[in-house]
């Protein structure tokens, strides 16, 4: 396994609720194994399996539960 | 065009922001959102499950009350 973390972009929340929601719902897709959402810094911090998920594909769920993501690099 | 009730767990703007860019995205569906009382009105010919599974991917509750 190699894991990989990234730092996504996150346009749209505005609560707790919204980064409640956003952690449950990434953080239980296959292959991520933390995840961690900052309201303030509007970003999420994300550590994953690189062989189940990409920074494409976790952005790619974020936008699809209706936020703004942008793309950073990934580093491991 | 059949109107729908569903109730979704919305609780701020940013929720109900998120539920606007989702049903703007599948597109071919008119909507109004009243937040304070949690409903979403979808107007469209879509199935309940397709509007259903769309709203869900919010990471929210979703409740269908049915037509209106």
């Amino acid at each position: 396994h190699s894991l990989c973390s990234v730092s996504l972009g996150v346009e749209g929340m505005t609560c707790g609720s919204c980064v409640q929601s956003i952690e449950q719902r990434i953080g239980s897709l296959h292959g991520v194994i933390h995840i961690k959402v900052s309201l303030e810094q509007k970003n999420a911090t994300v550590i994953f399996d690189s062989s189940h998920q990409s920074p494409e594909s976790l952005s790619e769920a974020i936008e699809d539960m209706g936020f703004e993501s942008s793309l950073p690099a990934c580093s491991t | 065009m059949t109107k729908h009730e569903f109730e979704v767990a919305m609780t701020c703007e940013g929720c109900s922001g998120a539920v606007t860019r989702i049903l703007n995205k599948l597109g071919d569906v008119k909507f109004e959102i009243d937040l304070p009382k949690k409903l979403v009105w979808i107007e469209s010919d879509k199935d309940v499950d397709v509007l259903m599974t769309a709203l869900q991917k919010s990471g929210k509750e979703v409740k269908y009350n049915g037509t209106k």
